[in-house]
């Protein structure tokens, strides 16, 4: 509310004050004093709103107060280009609410005025008002009379008013209450003013062809005019006939449609209600919807749904809000869950389940365990036999015991547990003759008490299948090469075939037999080429490994022959240089034996007839030799002498011709002795364990266990890592010297004893014989990788010689390049397989 | 006709490629159960009806599916997986006539090696000695001359009276001879030394220029065959008139890891060589260096090349002998022929005919190889009881085999009358 308004309704109050209470006014100074300042403050006002005015511009300023105040007709004349100048400046947002505020500062002007003039009326200050404008300047002068002059006119106007207000009124009310009520009009009239839109009048005149365009002022102010207003051309709209009661009587009963004319305070014209406006107004007094046409019912069409749609009804996107979830919300939501966490609060599931479990009965369960904790794994109980035929009510008649049976029956009715069965089988024509069996509780009771006194387990049994526990080995087709078959057989010796062996390029095969010759072959035609005659069967043969050398190790009775196996046999370059080498001994200085040594040993001087037979070297020992094995390089010769005990081997080196004893003490019987194919070491193989010892170190180094009776045979892997053992109680045991002192795998692929057996050289081969009919080859693949154990596959059993007495095959050897195996039989023949 | 419902009939054509023989190419239609007997006969009995001048039966062999026919037709067919639904073409050619045997000539030692030329006949033996025979069997002359078992012999030319022949043997060393025919005399010329270890095998080159030696030392060694060092020839005369002077080898050829046990030429300067190191290496002797290898996987014992067909035959040490193509990348073995139940330690193409071969075994037969036929051979000359280790069929009328029994047997081809 604006000061001066509410300095306005103070005044109003005070004004009642004074009416109501003093009826001299002048005495309360304090009064006056307020109503001074009302006063001037309200002068003032008008002041500022006049010299407003005046600032816009001067010169109109005398013609705007004519048109404001001036009520003749002709201003009307004059005000027009002025409104519609005003109009059209009011483009302007500025001008138009100047001429707004100049609008109701005219209205707020006119109330005060009115109530000056009623206060004049009452005839009290009317002394003080020009007091306080005189102290205005002079140039408000003009207006101060304008304005006395406007306050003739509106008291002319107030008068007339009064007169129709009280024609209204009818003279009930006191001067005072008619003060209020017109204060309270006034009020209620100046209130739609201030909240009128001000299109909303443009827009209804439009469309009203009679249109008042006075405004919304008081009717009332028209009442003494012959016009209610102006319409839009500015003429003046003609109050119709006044009529009074009479008039109204008479029309009411002439007039059929009287009763639905009513009267356009705007106009003043009666206006007949068509049809529609009753039907409308009927409709209103029912509180229905005004317009017939509108169908409260029809069908409703959901806008707004969850289904997206291709086009938006909204042509605005959607807020950024809709996006974010809402941080109440989920405040809300979390202070939920976290109740429900805590068990706080259940859910409606939770709540609906207990109501539910709340229903349901809970009965004992009266079979259950019983709360006490049972054996983690009860055991069940043994199952009784099927009842037999015999148990029948009618049983076949083989089942029935006859006379004899039941003599025997009778027989051992002292010893009950004797009899065939526990009851005696007895025949019934049916079913129903059956008696009860007296023994039933008895035996209940008995089957009970086994079961209760008797400890029962369950016995765990693993079924593994035989097939599962053979490894997998690979199929001996993919392990190709070896040999297959028997391609030659040489003949040619008298007696069994002692050994036999390859020379180094594997062109030759020398033998020694029982028939006391050593014979040189081809390998290739099995042609004999030289036949050496030493007079006493050969034990043994050995090619030097060495292939600058031309010789073969001939172990005969107790001495150790070196030959020279023949000038055309080999290169006639290498021949020859053995014989160079070996035709004068070393000076004997370096030569120096132990007394030990020597007393065993004894290097022999080679005659002319000897060195024509061949012989290069011979050494004689102080017993049989029985087994010769050459040193990779070819200078060391290792020989095993039969019941040498701790003289049982001998170590002769040819290029310095000497002899060690490598063993102090005798550890046992020994079979034979095998140097390390690259490594300083020996292999001494006794009867049952194989000793490793280091020539350098002079020391054991490792103690195998085979497990054999009786050790026949050793060979060593070419790469050194391995140890094959035979023995004569027909197993083969197989050393990973780098994995264990214990055997690796034992093969039992004999049905006799194994005498000999060999590995190849290049290929992963081994062959075995021994006096059963067969040869046995293998495939004895060794890994370089250290994690991986070989592999062993028994490959192919060549059928062998004939047994001829006890033996059958006596030595084996492969050929140094391809994988053919040489076998020495016991039926005079030496046979070669591939 | 309706007892044999068992049997199916078959709808054949003859076709040949010997024009003396052409049969109208009309399809008979024959039992499947028919063997090369039946066809015989009926092709001579159709050859007859063409030609009344057609008199002497003529015996032929049948090509179906370029394999000979063995068994009957519809084993054939079943083996090789065709239809006997068609109409089968099946191909006749007059059969090679079963050599019969002529002669044996007996030696003091096993026969290891044997060449023939024209109508003499050289044979190496392990008593150290050379032998040349006429093809009637009279033995014209022993040369002793090697101090070890001569291992391998050929002739290299024949010049009027003079002829020409080379040998090798364990001794290291390999000797030109030179035998005056009319005079009956024979000299040693040349001692070829240049090995290390026994001489193995010897080739002489078509031109008779050369020769190549293989050997245990596992090199090949290349030799001319002039009789005269043009350098020294007085000089050696003198010192040695009866051994001849030495010479080495014109180039050494190394590459072999094993002893090489045959060797041939293929033209004027390739030669081939098979080793125990399972490896067929085919060499440039001009460059000195390998051209082809072939790896087999077994040790081989002989091989043998035949101008005629380009492909190279060989034995090897598991009874089977192999056909290779040199020509082809890898050594796809063409086919193998296995019949034999030992060792096969010789193996030579005819001269004449570029299907047939013949091999020696240890299991003391001969056999006469189609090479269309790798199951069956065509004939087992039979005759030797011990291991056979040589073979020769130089002269296409003459097939002869050496063996450990002492002899040396000559079997006699009859030249058939197609290809006559």
């Amino acid at each position: 509310m604006p000061p001066y308004k509410a300095g306005l309704k103070r005044k109003v109050t005070s004004d009642k004050k004074s009416d109501n209470v003093v009826e001299d006014k002048q005495d309360s100074s304090s009064d006056n004093e307020i109503e001074d300042l009302l006063q001037g403050d309200l002068d003032k006002e008008s002041d500022a709103t006049d010299s407003e005015h005046e600032q816009e511009d001067d010169g109109s300023d005398g013609e705007r107060d004519e048109v404001l105040f001036d009520d003749s007709a002709d201003s009307v004349l004059e005000e027009d280009p002025q409104s519609e100048e005003s109009i059209d400046e009011s483009s302007d947002l500025s001008d138009s609410e100047d001429n707004e505020s100049g609008d109701s500062a005219d209205d707020d002007e006119s109330q005060p005025e009115s109530d000056e003039e009623q206060s004049a009326d009452s005839g009290a200050e009317t002394g003080t008002a020009p007091s306080a404008s005189g102290s205005s300047d002079e140039s408000n002068k003009k207006n101060q009379i304008l304005k006395n002059e406007n306050e003739k006119s509106n008291i002319k106007q107030a008068s007339t008013k009064k007169k129709a207000l009280k024609q209204r009124q009818k003279k009930k009310m006191s001067s005072i209450d008619v003060l209020a009520s017109k204060i309270q009009e006034a009020k209620v009239s100046t209130e739609p003013v201030q909240q009128k839109d001000e299109y909303e009048s443009g827009d209804t005149s439009d469309e009203e062809d009679r249109v008042n365009t006075a405004g919304e002022v008081p009717m009332w102010w028209y009442n003494e005019y012959p016009h209610v207003g102006y319409d839009l051309d500015g003429r003046r709209l003609i109050k119709p006939p006044q009529r009074d009661h009479i008039d109204e009587f008479l029309k009411k009963c002439e007039d059929p449609e009287f009763w639905r004319t009513v009267r356009d305070p705007s106009t003043g014209q009666d206006i007949v209600l068509s049809k529609e406006d009753l039907q409308m107004l009927e409709r209103l007094r029912q509180s229905r919807v005004p317009s017939a046409t509108h169908d409260e019912y029809e069908p409703w069409v959901e806008w707004f749904s969850r289904e997206v749609l291709a086009t938006p009804l909204r042509a605005f996107p959607e807020h950024k809000r809709s996006f974010l979830p809402s941080r109440s919300e989920q405040k809300q939501i979390s202070r939920i869950v976290h109740a429900l966490k805590m068990g706080w609060t259940k859910t409606r599931k939770q709540i609906a389940d207990e109501r539910k479990k709340k229903k349901e009965r809970q009965f004992y369960n009266l079979w259950g365990a019983g709360g006490q904790v049972r054996a983690p794994r009860s055991l069940p109980a043994p199952r009784r036999a099927l009842p037999s035929h015999a148990e029948s009510y009618n049983p076949p008649p083989e089942y029935l015991l006859d006379r004899r049976e039941m003599k025997e029956w009778d027989k051992l009715s002292e010893t009950p547990w004797k009899r065939k069965y526990t009851f005696l089988p007895t025949r019934h024509a049916s079913l129903r003759e059956v008696p009860a069996y007296p023994r039933y509780v008895r035996e209940r009771f008995l089957r009970c008490l086994d079961l209760y006194l008797a400890p029962r387990a369950i016995k765990m049994r693993l079924t593994i299948n035989a097939e599962d526990l053979v490894p997998k080995l690979p199929s001996p087709r993919d392990l190709q090469p070896f040999p297959t078959s028997e391609v030659l057989r040489i003949t040619g010796h008298e007696a069994l075939v002692r050994s036999v062996d390859f020379d180094p390029s594997g062109q030759y095969i020398v033998s020694g037999s029982d028939d006391g010759t050593v014979k040189v072959w081809e390998t290739s035609s099995g042609r004999c080429l030289r036949t050496v005659r030493l007079g006493a069967a050969v034990a043994r043969v050995a090619w030097t490994p060495a292939l600058g050398l031309s010789l073969v190790a001939v172990a005969l009775g107790r001495r150790l022959l070196l030959l020279n196996p023949g000038a055309d046999i080999g290169a006639h370059r290498v021949a020859a240089d053995t014989d160079a080498l070996l035709a004068e001994p070393p000076p004997a200085h370096d030569v120096l034996m132990d007394e030990r040594t020597s007393s065993c040993v004894q290097w022999e001087v080679v005659d002319a007839e000897q060195w024509a037979r061949g012989v290069r070297v011979a050494v004689a020992h102080f017993k049989p030799v029985t087994h010769v094995a050459w040193h990779a390089r070819g200078d060391y010769v290792a020989v095993t002498l039969a019941e040498g005990a701790a003289r049982a081997v001998v170590v002769h080196q040819l290029s310095r011709r000497r002899s060690q004893l490598p063993f102090r003490r005798a550890k046992g019987l020994v079979q034979c002795a095998v140097f390390h194919p690259h490594r300083p070491l020996i292999f001494v193989a006794t009867q049952r364990v194989v000793r490793v010892y280091d020539l350098v170190k002079q020391e054991l180094v490792r103690k195998l266990q085979t497990g054999a009776q009786w050790i026949s045979a050793i060979a060593v892997h070419p790469a050194g890592d391995n140890l094959l053992v035979a023995s004569y109680d027909r197993k083969l045991v197989w050393f990973d010297l780098e994995l264990s002192a214990r055997p690796y795998q034992t093969l039992r692929l004999h049905g006799g004893a194994v005498r000999a057996l060999a590995f190849h050289r290049r290929y992963p081969l081994f062959a075995s014989a021994g006096d059963d009919r067969y040869l046995v080859v293998a495939h004895g693949m060794v890994y370089n990788d250290l994690l991986q154990n070989p592999l062993l596959v028994p490959l192919k059993q060549l059928p062998g010689p004939e047994r001829s007495g006890e033996l059958c095959v006596l030595d084996v050897r492969w050929h140094p390049a391809q994988p053919w195996l040489l076998a020495a039989a016991a039926d005079h023949t030496i046979r070669l397989y591939a | 006709m309706a007892g044999d419902t068992g049997e199916a009939q078959l709808q054949v054509r003859f076709i040949t490629k010997q024009e003396q023989y052409a049969v109208s190419d009309s399809p008979y239609a024959i039992q499947s159960n028919v063997q090369s007997v039946e066809l015989n006969t009926l092709l001579n009995a159709l050859l007859k009806e063409n030609r009344p001048s057609f008199e002497k039966s003529v015996e032929f062999d049948f090509l179906i599916c370029g394999e000979l026919l063995c068994t009957s037709i519809a084993e054939h067919l079943q083996e090789k997986g065709l239809s006997t639904e068609d109409t089968l073409e099946i191909e006749y050619l007059e059969r090679f006539p079963a050599p019969s045997p002529q002669d044996c000539l007996m030696h003091d030692d096993w026969v290891s090696a044997v060449h023939t030329h024209g109508s003499w006949i050289l044979s190496g033996s392990y008593d150290n000695s050379i032998h040349i025979w006429n093809t009637k069997g009279q033995h014209k002359l022993a040369i002793p001359g090697h101090t070890s078992p001569v291992k391998a012999i050929s002739w290299v030319s024949f010049n009027g009276d003079q002829a020409i022949f080379a040998s090798g043997s364990h001794d290291q060393s390999a000797m030109l001879w030179v035998w005056n025919v009319s005079g009956n005399s024979v000299d040693c010329v040349v001692t070829c030394r240049g090995h290390e270890k026994g001489v193995e095998c010897l080739a002489v080159s078509a031109d008779a220029k050369s020769f190549a030696t293989g050997s245990w030392d596992t090199n090949i060694c290349l030799w001319s065959t002039s009789l005269s060092d043009e350098d020294n020839v007085p000089a050696k005369k003198k010192q040695k008139p009866d051994q001849g002077n030495t010479r080495e080898p014109m180039a050494v050829l190394k590459g072999h890891r094993e002893a090489i046990s045959g060797v041939q030429w293929m033209d004027f300067n390739t030669v081939v060589s098979s080793g125990w190191d399972h490896l067929l290496k085919i060499w440039d002797c001009e460059l000195g260096g390998i051209k082809q290898d072939i790896a087999g996987n077994k040790a081989f014992f002989d091989v043998d090349w035949s101008p005629l067909s380009n492909s190279l035959i060989t034995a090897s040490s598991d009874r089977h002998i192999r056909l290779y193509d040199p020509r082809s990348t890898d050594s796809i073995v063409k086919t193998t022929f296995t019949s034999h139940t030992g060792w096969v330690q010789s193996v030579r193409w005819s001269k004449t005919r570029d299907t047939l071969f013949l091999s020696a075994g240890y299991d003391g037969f001969v056999k006469l190889w189609e090479t269309r036929s790798p199951k069956t051979p065509l004939y087992d000359l039979s005759g030797h009881e011990d291991k056979v280790l040589c073979c020769d069929w130089s002269n296409p009328t003459f097939l002869v085999t050496g063996s450990c029994d002492n002899t040396l047997r000559i079997f006699k081809a009859k030249h058939a009358t197609g290809n006559a």
